[in-house]
């Protein structure tokens, strides 16, 4: 069947009124107070810029926790549909498969900025409150935060197409820590004197995600300056990305039987 | 209105299991503005079958026609299509009302029209009370009710429904089965599987009967009850001592055993042909 906007955007409404009527925003209340208070205990057990430190944790723990919850929410974007059996009430209808997961796509993405927002204002509050300046990197970071979320989302739902609920969320955290480590390993001299372990870590590069990408904390903490162009390709990867994969996950979905 | 032409599904084992066939060269033609119902036991191939209707699950062999009065492309076609799974779920947090509006809205419905068919089926499935409350404080009946009311919403033409019934109490049976008789009477065809051997009696005017995945019958029901019926006759008759008896006789003894009777100077009470319920030629069958 073909794309029908309108139904992507009746799913991704419904989708999203129906987590946020859970008890997810509750959860991600309790995240941000234990963000706070952590920070706050961060950078009063050290020294040095009081500022410097709590947008360091802040960043951090709002990295963490937006892929916590993306992971969370993500595992149930399809799984529980087949498993729970409501996706057969949706696409009994004139819905096409790839129309539905779009919309469920779509619908826990907002769910996901709603929850990254709430998070980042209070990283960033406290951050300003320790009379910390803003800056466009720190922006940058939180849209990355948000990038970062949606691939682990996109990744997690399609691995819980082809396998358990449990295999996905570890193959989803493995990609993601691998995904980070990986920026760095090519820089190490063991891996430059032998070419072929160089040809691998393209090879992943090519297929997986490289996370460290979107990951530009460091620059923010000092203040350095990216050039625009890294920014922008940064954003595109991310976003091609994320988009090459539910277009994987939609071409898998289709032939999926939906027991 | 619908047509199964050879329709095989084999699930495919892996190393440990081995394939398994559910449904097995099945053709049948579901009649027009009939209510069919869909009979066999469990494991039977129901299920699959009707899944494999709303392409849930894709044929390993064969084809699924739909007739050109529901439409020629498959938007068209799920536009005109009710179905109701068995035990339906719902999305938990939303309310009843909430929910109608979603699959309003999905069928293709404005919110006007949505509203409207609400106030019409609402009353009739005695659910109103319950629309503004989240679907997770539903009961298993109120759920059925739900369910029925989002399959009649966008006002389709073929109706599938798995396992109505289950999960309703007897007033609740009577009601629903009455309004399946209603929307047929509005020139809806309705196909129902059921286990519940004495509510597609009571209902339906056809029934496709599966065994073990295949066709094992497909027709009328008054058909498969005139070809299972043995023929026999009970006689009820008074003596002239104002005594009871019964004589059990077949058709072709019938005539002779009553003239018989009434030389002996016996008044007939009645004639009765002993006639076996659907249930009882299911059972047969399904001992076999």
């Amino acid at each position: 069947m073909k794309l029908n906007l309108n139904n992507t955007f009746t799913i991704a409404k419904y989708t999203a009124k129906e987590i946020l009527k859970s008890k997810i925003l509750i959860s991600t209340l309790i995240i941000g107070l234990a963000l706070f208070v952590l920070t706050f205990v961060a950078y009063s057990f050290s020294y040095g810029d009081p500022a410097r430190i709590a947008i360091d944790f802040g960043l951090g723990m709002l990295s963490l926790s937006s892929v916590g919850i993306a992971t969370f929410i993500g595992v149930s974007l399809l799984f529980d549909e087949i498993e729970q059996r409501t996706i057969y009430q949706i696409i009994s209808r004139p819905v096409g498969r790839n129309t539905f997961l779009l919309g469920k796509t779509f619908g826990l993405i907002s769910v996901l900025v709603i929850n990254i927002l709430i998070l980042s204002f209070v990283s960033v509050a406290l951050y300003l409150f320790l009379d910390g300046e803003m800056n466009n990197l720190i922006v940058w970071s939180i849209i990355f935060t948000v990038v970062e979320a949606i691939m682990v989302l996109v990744i997690v739902s399609f691995f819980s197409l082809l396998t358990s609920k449990v295999l996905s969320v570890l193959l989803t955290i493995s990609l993601y820590i691998v995904g980070h480590a990986i920026g760095g390993v090519k820089l190490l001299t063991f891996v430059k004197d032998r070419p072929f372990l160089e040809y691998i870590i393209d090879g992943y590069q090519f297929l997986l995600p490289g996370f460290y990408k979107l990951n530009i904390k460091d620059f923010v903490l000092y203040k350095k300056s990216l050039p625009t162009e890294y920014l922008f390709s940064s954003l595109s990867y991310g976003i091609l990305y994320s988009l090459g994969v539910v277009c994987l996950s939609i071409f898998i979905f289709n032939k999926k039987d939906l027991n | 209105m619908l047509n199964l032409q050879n329709v095989t599904k084999k699930f495919t084992g892996d190393l440990f299991t081995q394939d398994f066939v559910a449904v097995n060269d099945l053709s049948f033609n579901l009649k027009t503005e009939s209510v069919t119902g869909f009979l066999g036991a469990n494991g039977a191939g129901k299920t699959t079958t009707l899944k494999m209707i709303m392409d849930f699950i894709r044929p390993s062999s064969g084809d699924i026609v739909f007739d050109s009065i529901l439409g020629t492309n498959q938007m068209e076609i799920f536009r005109n299509i009710g179905f109701l799974p068995e035990r339906p779920y719902f999305y938990p947090n939303l309310t009843g009302r909430e929910f109608c509006h979603y699959l309003g809205k999905v069928s293709g419905m404005n919110t006007g029209e949505i509203k409207r068919n609400i106030d019409k089926w609402a009353p009739i499935f005695k659910i109103e009370f319950a629309l503004d409350r989240t679907i997770k404080n539903y009961s298993k009946g109120m759920l059925q009710r739900v369910g029925f009311l989002v399959t009649l919403l966008h006002d389709p033409k073929l109706i599938i429904l798995d396992e109505p019934l289950s999960g309703l109490d007897p007033i609740g049976r009577k009601e629903l089965k009455s309004v399946i008789k209603d929307i047929n009477n509005e020139g809806k065809t309705v196909f129902f599987s059921s286990h519940i051997v004495s509510d597609v009696e009571e209902v339906c005017s056809d029934v496709i009967f599966i065994k073990n995945g295949s066709l094992f019958y497909e027709g009328s029901v008054d058909k498969i009850i005139r070809e299972n019926s043995k023929n026999d006759f009970t006689i009820t008759a008074f003596d002239s001592n104002d005594l009871k008896h019964i004589f059990e006789v077949n058709l072709n003894e019938k005539d002779k055993k009553i003239s018989s009777l009434m030389n002996e100077g016996f008044s007939i009470y009645s004639i009765e042909e002993e006639k076996p319920t659907l249930e009882e030629i299911v059972y047969e069958v399904k001992s076999k």
